[in-house]
């Protein structure tokens, strides 16, 4: 899951807690701030009638009567004040039961015993519950209200922001590991942001390619340079065992060992040339400016190998309709990824064994070759390094091909044709090459 | 004829000169661009030989200079700078052809009779062989002046490359890699060179004695005169 998106479900849901939350509470709060006011307002009623009897004297409000009641109309809040006699002074704020004229109301009373002229009073102060409710639910939903309106803002507000912080990471991934492109010739300029880490990560992204790229720059001029410089010797070589040969009068058996010396002269010969080739390639030095008949190229190829499929009594199906043309390519380096596949294909086959040559082709979709034998196949645990350099499937009396696939990996690269090998042991092998599509996609897809 | 060898890598240039002297060239050695340009003013060559990396110059100058110069003296181009764009340059400056390094001696010498045979017409355009002529303009073998004997084309190619090198015995190895060239495998011990061989042999015998056309014991074959 991308960054962005994480964050986004974060804020989302962890807000959506705190709204639950709070509507769960809310009538427990609304109810109890409700009732602490109520309460407050009871104390305040108690210390006016306090204030009367202390400054008017208890007749203020008895007027000679034993006893006094008084509420309001609708009987939403009563006074009472009486006699108490001598039972045990009370100070509480209780929901109790009273009778009005004859209506039972739950009220929300507060008791209070004082005394006046050493007689004992108890006072009465009573709002009914369903009062103090009334404004609990219009509260509730203007809190609720409220609450979701500010929810909402400041997601929103994280998700822009979110989405502003987090560009720069998006550029990073865009122009440093998608589109770089091995081996990162280009760099692109350093990314605009002012988050430090970011700039940390940009910075060491753009190191490591640096590094990357000066271990292959060495790497290929080295290869190159080697190369060269054993070209030399090996001419003289060659030209010594050659003279050497003609020699009239040469026994056999010296005869023989000139041949053995020439054979693994040449050997180096085409390592170093196959060296050469690589190094020539990552340096760029083909035009990939050719447009030709796959089919056409993969003829030509077969005509050089015929010889070598008629030796080993193979079966040899080329299943290409010839309508395709590629583009955007070189045609000798296609010609040798071609050449250096189906060599394969033919040498590790098996006598009577078959060579298949068929394409995948749907409009719109990179075209495919595919490449298949029915030979000795590849063990799934050497799949992963047959296109390493001198990695030797397994020693067998051929000897040389070191870097056939090499070249192929190599030569794949070079024109972004991506490679897949199936193969089962004992069955066969399967190379496909997905060539790609004519008009380069401009944009990578698009991120974040 | 002869050649002026161009080269300053000493131990090629002796093992050309030796090569070449028993095919009856007659070589000069230069190892500088110099030398080279000394040789050409004292004498007439028909080939220069021409090692494009000189110490004291670049053989492109050289062969400009050649050309300008000895417009007769034809020149083969041999170079460790394979690359498409020096061989391009190499023969649009006039250089008859161009090999590149390391190469075969054997392929040397069958290049320079191409451009002989290029350039003086083609009346040397047949051989003689036991009972039949090559023709190789027309690409047949010719028994007894009257009946043509097709050959295929690689058969022709092998047995007109054993034939330039005649009395020479010429490996498999070097076969293969003359008639398919950087693409010859490295399976020498196989024996598709044998099969053409035997069909050349079929065909031929058919008609007379191909006794000249000789297995090299372990080695590959040679046209014996």
């Amino acid at each position: 899951m991308k960054l962005f998106t994480k964050l986004t479900l974060f804020i989302t849901l962890s807000k959506l807690a705190i709204v639950i939350l709070f509507v769960w509470l809310l009538p427990v709060l609304v109810n109890r701030i409700a009732y602490q006011y109520n309460d407050y307002y009871l104390k305040e009623q108690k210390r006016k009638v306090l204030n009367v009897v202390g400054k008017s004297g208890i007749d203020a409000y008895l007027q000679g009567e034993p006893s006094y009641g008084s509420y309001t109309m609708l009987k939403e809040e009563y006074i009472s004040l009486e006699p108490a006699g001598k039972t045990v002074p009370v100070d509480t704020i209780a929901t109790l039961r009273r009778v009005v004229e004859g209506d039972t109301l739950t009220y929300r009373v507060l008791s209070h015993t004082f005394s006046h002229h050493n007689r004992n009073y108890i006072l009465e102060v009573g709002k009914t519950t369903a009062t103090i409710d009334e404004y609990n639910q219009p509260l509730q939903r203007m809190a609720l209200y409220v609450l979701i309106a500010l929810m909402v803002s400041t997601i929103v507000i994280d998700l822009v922001y979110t989405r502003l912080l987090l560009r720069p990471l998006a550029t990073i991934i865009r122009n440093r590991l998608l589109n770089a492109r091995f081996p990162f010739r280009e760099t692109s300029p350093p990314i605009k942001t002012s988050t430090t880490d970011f700039r940390y990560l940009d910075d060491s992204l753009t190191e490591l390619m640096g590094k990357v790229r000066d271990a292959f720059e060495k790497e290929r001029e080295f290869t190159s340079n080697a190369s060269h410089e054993l070209m030399t010797p090996i001419s003289i070589l060659q030209s010594k065992t050659e003279n050497l040969m003609i020699e009239e009068e040469l026994p056999e058996a010296i005869q023989k060992k000139i041949l053995d010396m020439m054979k693994t002269l040449n050997r180096l010969k085409k390592i170093v040339h196959s060296l050469l080739l690589i190094s020539r390639i990552e340096n760029n030095q083909f035009p990939r400016s050719d447009s030709f008949n796959i089919k056409e190229l993969v003829q030509e190829v077969t005509d050089e190998l015929e010889h070598r499929l008629q030796e080993q009594q193979l079966a040899f199906h080329l299943q290409l309709s010839g309508k395709v043309v590629l583009t955007g390519l070189n045609h000798d380096l296609i010609f040798q990824l071609v050449y250096n596949l189906l060599n394969n294909a033919i040498r590790y086959n098996k006598p009577g064994g078959q060579v298949i040559i068929r394409e995948n082709y749907t409009p719109g979709k990179p075209y495919q070759l595919i490449i298949g034998d029915t030979g000795i196949g590849i063990p799934a645990h050497e799949i992963g390094t047959i296109f390493q350099r001198f990695k030797k499937v397994e020693k067998n009396e051929n000897e040389g091909y070191g870097l056939g696939l090499s070249i192929v990996h190599t030569i794949a690269t070079y024109h972004d044709i991506a490679i897949e090998v199936s193969s089962q042991p004992g069955a066969g092998t399967e190379f496909t090459l997905s060539f790609p599509l004519p008009a380069p996609a401009s944009g990578y897809k698009r991120f974040i | 004829m002869k050649v002026l060898i161009v080269e300053d890598e000493r131990s090629i240039a002796y093992e050309m000169e030796a090569f070449l002297k028993k095919a009856f060239y007659l070589c000069d050695l230069a190892h500088t661009a110099k030398q080279a340009l000394e040789k050409m003013e004292e004498n007439q060559y028909s080939f220069i030989l021409l090692d494009l990396g000189l110490p004291d110059k670049d053989g492109l100058l050289l062969l400009q200079e050649a050309r300008k110069n000895y417009p007769d003296a034809s020149c083969i181009i041999l170079s460790a700078r394979g690359q498409l764009e020096d061989r391009i340059r190499g023969l649009n400056l006039g250089a008859d052809d161009y090999l590149p390094k390391p190469f075969s001696l054997l392929e040397l010498q069958s290049r320079m009779q191409a451009v002989i045979r290029r350039k003086f017409g083609l009346q040397e355009s047949s051989v003689v062989i036991g009972d039949f002529r090559v023709d190789l303009n027309k690409r047949l073998v010719i028994y007894n002046e009257e009946t043509e004997i097709e050959l295929s084309k690689k058969e022709f190619d092998l047995l007109n490359y054993l034939l330039l090198h005649k009395n020479r015995p010429i490996t498999r190895m070097q076969l293969s890699e003359h008639i398919w060239g950087s693409f010859s495998d490295d399976d020498y011990d196989s024996n598709y060179i044998d099969v053409h061989i035997k069909n050349i042999r079929k065909k031929l015998s058919a008609w007379s004695s191909v006794e000249w056309l000789q297995t090299v014991r372990s080695v590959g074959y040679k046209v014996k005169i």
